[in-house]
């Protein structure tokens, strides 16, 4: 047969059906493989050790309590739970669960796990919290009674987080011993981990799945490739691109919330961003759709306000949109602060991440339109936080999420009475807000605590601490075999990972 | 022997102040790996957490103490542990070093099996149509980035035929099948600089040694043309291309990191990635003295081959 370019086009056009029989992986019945973004640095129950390392937390340890997949507390190693009073908190033990040693879950395991994580050396993500308890009492085996030293309404949440894994009093130092649904068999250094089902996991016909195998993708084009290719079943950290590609391939499903978002910080301790006018001008002259558009493709919507979720019972639609697009409001604001021609200034982000480094640049061209002029400053992320925790900067761009879907998780953000970090701006107080957020925090009356938190929105509208600028979507995408696994509402996506003992696949 | 003593002396000199200045850069950049760790996803950590974790991981300690004591350790072989979770430095370079050389090894072997017979015929029919189309890709394998072509060869056997996974790694004595099937991309997208490089040498190489006198002489003694080439032509024409094949072996110690990276290839060149990111000084140090060790080890046994084939070269 003669070569004819019809003939090698047609040889093309047939390329994708000739695929060899067992190239492939096969499908191994009851296991899943999952494409994680990052091989986790450390799987220690209570340090903050990032997202990759807490999926495998939510797979091998267990808390007091967790989520629902509608994002409600429900209850874990505690089958109940209340508060008596403002200060105390009150948790029943289940009665069947059990370490992976074999041994019963005891309130004196508990009392053990919250006195290691407050101790005074250490490195727990929640040390300074669970230093608030007063004391802790055991009344019984089953019974743990909490007594903060001031009323604290967010205590369930905070025992919610994967960072609240509670294990063994008896694990040998270095060994933590959860009682969560799987049990880590081996790993291969940097590369995977290989996981199975726990025999005597507290809730019966659970984990699903007989095994996982978690495998480390860090090239995001990459992970997506190894779904596609068969490699893995599910993958997190879906990249914005891959998306639209990903929902038109009908042998996957994608699942995605909005949840972390970006906004801007600033440094107030000098200049013109020490005068709040200023700050909200900045806040009303940013386009946001740009910002989705160029950062996210699309996948993303503008935060128009403080960064409350439409779903959240602490949403108000009016003040949610409270600094939205009017660059004519904007260059008043500058002309009553006493910069009608703007001003020059800068903008630290990072080149590491293309979404930080997208952002700034839409911010750079919004801030241009009403005369501030900005330069980007843009080193890598460990030279980022170190300049924005020691305040060696004008204005910031950051991305975050906060801890959980309660409001109280945005002090952090805009407390400015905490020690100086790079999530929050710099030398930047409102005692008001400050006031309202320690107060909703005590508030156990939720119509009272709706009313404090709209009144706080209102503060943080008029004195802009920070800057929201655009949620972002938070996707997994899985093959279409794949079942039970549900990306979990708002700041919670990063819990997903808990739902892993309800999937099943084939 | 005098000339020997010294060469290895400056050799082990120039190892301690690569050491050294590794060491001092990696620190004196901004960044605290303490505070990096606790932050990772975006939050803030309590800052008495971070100072108790400065504390546990020496950094507290006056920077002369710790180069002291990062070089006493080299001295007795030790690199220190990791930053991030304590895992032993050496550990880490032994385990992964070997993927390395082997991910190298089989991009020099493609580039060999390849690059010298197309460079031996491209020289042979010198000008032929061949020829051209060789050199034409040849320069552009050399033009496009590595990462490029990594991710059309993931493209097009991985997510479009579906012949090969898009990348990972699994131990040979765990699955020898698998293992060499995914090695296969990536070496070949090592071996596709390399082949452009041997392909040019050999031809430019081959072409030299036709037009020398002893092949003349070996035609003129009615020697048969095959026996020509292999013999005379060739052999003499691999010299300077296995020495430039060496070196760009050498500069890949460090060099494989976009194509590990595409790969999912857990060599040396990912964990030094990740470490410079979340300034792992120990990893870093470790891992650049152990790269910038075996590139003067090479260099230092090329010098002592060389001097024991050529006198002139000790008594200079």
């Amino acid at each position: 047969m003669r070569t004819t370019r019809r003939a090698l086009i047609a040889a093309g056009a047939g390329l994708p059906f000739l695929r060899l029989a067992g190239a492939q992986a096969q499908r191994t019945p009851g296991l899943l493989r999952f494409g994680l973004s990052a091989f986790p640095p450390s799987v220690q129950p209570w340090a903050n050790t990032g997202t990759a390392a807490a999926t495998v937390k939510l797979l091998i340890h267990r808390g007091l309590l967790s989520y629902d997949t509608q994002g409600n507390l429900r209850g874990e190693l505690a089958e109940e739970w209340r508060n008596e009073g403002a200060e105390a908190w009150v948790f029943r033990l289940r009665p069947n669960a059990v370490f992976h040693n074999g041994e019963p879950v005891t309130a004196s395991d508990i009392k053990w796990n919250l006195e290691q994580i407050a101790a005074e050396r250490s490195t727990a993500y929640y040390r300074a919290e669970m230093q608030g308890i007063s004391r802790i009492e055991t009344p019984d085996e089953r019974t743990v009674r909490i007594v903060m030293k001031s009323p604290v309404v967010t205590l369930p949440n905070w025992m919610a987080s994967y960072h609240m894994g509670m294990v063994s009093r008896r694990s040998p130092a270095g060994q933590p011993i959860g009682a969560g649904p799987f049990v880590i068999r081996s790993q291969e250094r940097g590369t995977s981990l290989d996981l199975v089902a726990f025999d005597k996991y507290y809730k019966p016909g659970l984990p699903k799945l007989r095994a996982l195998k978690l495998v480390a993708y860090a090239d995001e084009n990459l992970r997506v490739a190894a779904l596609q290719a068969g490699d893995v079943d599910l993958i997190e950290y879906v990249p914005w691109q891959s998306m639209a590609s990903i929902e038109a391939d009908e042998r996957f499903k994608l699942d995605t919330v909005d949840g972390p978002f970006m906004y801007l910080l600033f440094n107030a301790t000098r200049g013109p961003l020490a005068d709040a006018r200023v700050r909200r001008a900045i806040a009303r002259a940013i386009r946001r759709d740009d910002i989705v558009k160029a950062a996210f493709f699309g996948r993303g919507s503008p935060l128009e306000g403080m960064p409350i979720q439409p779903n959240s019972e602490f949403y108000d639609p009016e003040l949610s949109k409270g600094w939205r697009y009017d660059p004519a409001e904007a260059r008043r604001l500058l002309a009553e602060a006493g910069h009608p021609n703007g001003f020059s200034t800068s903008i630290l982000a990072t080149a590491q991440y293309g979404m930080h480094k997208n952002t700034a640049e839409v911010v750079q061209q919004s801030l241009a339109d009403i005369g501030i002029q900005a330069e980007l400053r843009l080193p890598d992320w460990a030279t980022r936080v170190s300049l924005g925790n020691r305040g060696q900067y004008e204005i910031a761009v950051n991305g975050t999420s906060t801890d959980n879907n309660d409001p109280d998780g945005l002090s952090n953000l805009v407390n400015g009475s905490l020690s100086p970090s790079y999530v929050r701006s710099y030398g930047l107080r409102v005692p008001r807000l400050e006031e309202l957020m320690a107060q909703a925090r005590a508030e156990f009356d939720r119509a009272k605590r709706r009313e404090i938190y709209r009144d706080a929105q209102r503060v943080v509208l008029e004195e802009a601490p920070i800057v929201g600028l655009a949620w972002r979507s938070q996707g997994y995408a899985m093959a279409r075999e794949v079942t039970g696994f549900k990306n979990m509402p708002g700041s919670l996506s990063f819990f997903s990972g808990i739902t892993l003992e309800e999937t099943a696949i084939g | 022997m005098g000339w020997a003593a010294r060469r290895i002396g400056v050799s082990l000199l120039l190892v301690w102040v690569v050491a050294s200045i590794v060491f001092l850069a990696i620190h004196l950049v901004p960044g605290d790996p303490a505070e990096l760790l606790l932050s990772s996803g975006g939050v803030a950590p309590d800052p008495g957490a971070v100072a108790e974790l400065r504390d546990r991981l020496g950094l507290n300690l006056p920077l002369a103490q710790q180069y002291v004591s990062f070089l006493s350790g080299v001295v007795r072989g030790d690199l220190g542990t990791s930053l991030v979770d304590e895992y032993p430095v050496l550990d880490e370079i032994l385990l992964r070093l070997p993927r390395t050389l082997e991910l190298i090894a089989a991009g020099a072997l493609i580039a060999v099996l390849v690059g010298i017979p197309a460079g031996t015929l491209a020289a042979l029919r010198r000008g032929s149509a061949f020829d051209r189309i060789a050199s034409g890709l040849a320069a552009l394998l050399l033009a496009v980035p590595v990462f490029v072509v990594g991710t059309l060869l993931v493209l097009v056997f991985a997510q479009i035929l579906r012949w090969m996974p898009a990348g990972g790694y699994v131990p040979l004595a765990e699955d020898p099948w698998r293992h060499l099937t995914l090695l296969a991309l990536p070496a070949l997208a090592i071996g596709k600089g390399l082949v452009a490089v041997v392909f040019r040498m050999t031809r430019a190489s081959v072409l030299d040694a036709l037009s020398r006198d002893f092949v003349r002489t070996a035609r003129a003694k009615g020697l048969s043309p095959s026996r020509v080439l292999m013999r005379h032509v060739v052999r003499n024409a691999l010299i300077p291309v296995l020495t430039v094949l060496a070196l760009h072996m050498g500069t890949l110690l460090g060099g494989t990191v976009l194509v590990e990276y595409v790969f999912n290839w857990p060599g040396l060149s990912t964990p030094l990635l990740r470490a410079v990111e979340a300034r792992d000084y120990p990893m870093v140090v470790g891992i650049v003295l152990t790269i910038s060790a075996l590139f003067v080890l090479l260099n230092l046994v090329m010098d002592l081959v060389y001097a024991a084939l050529d006198p002139r070269i000790r008594h200079a």
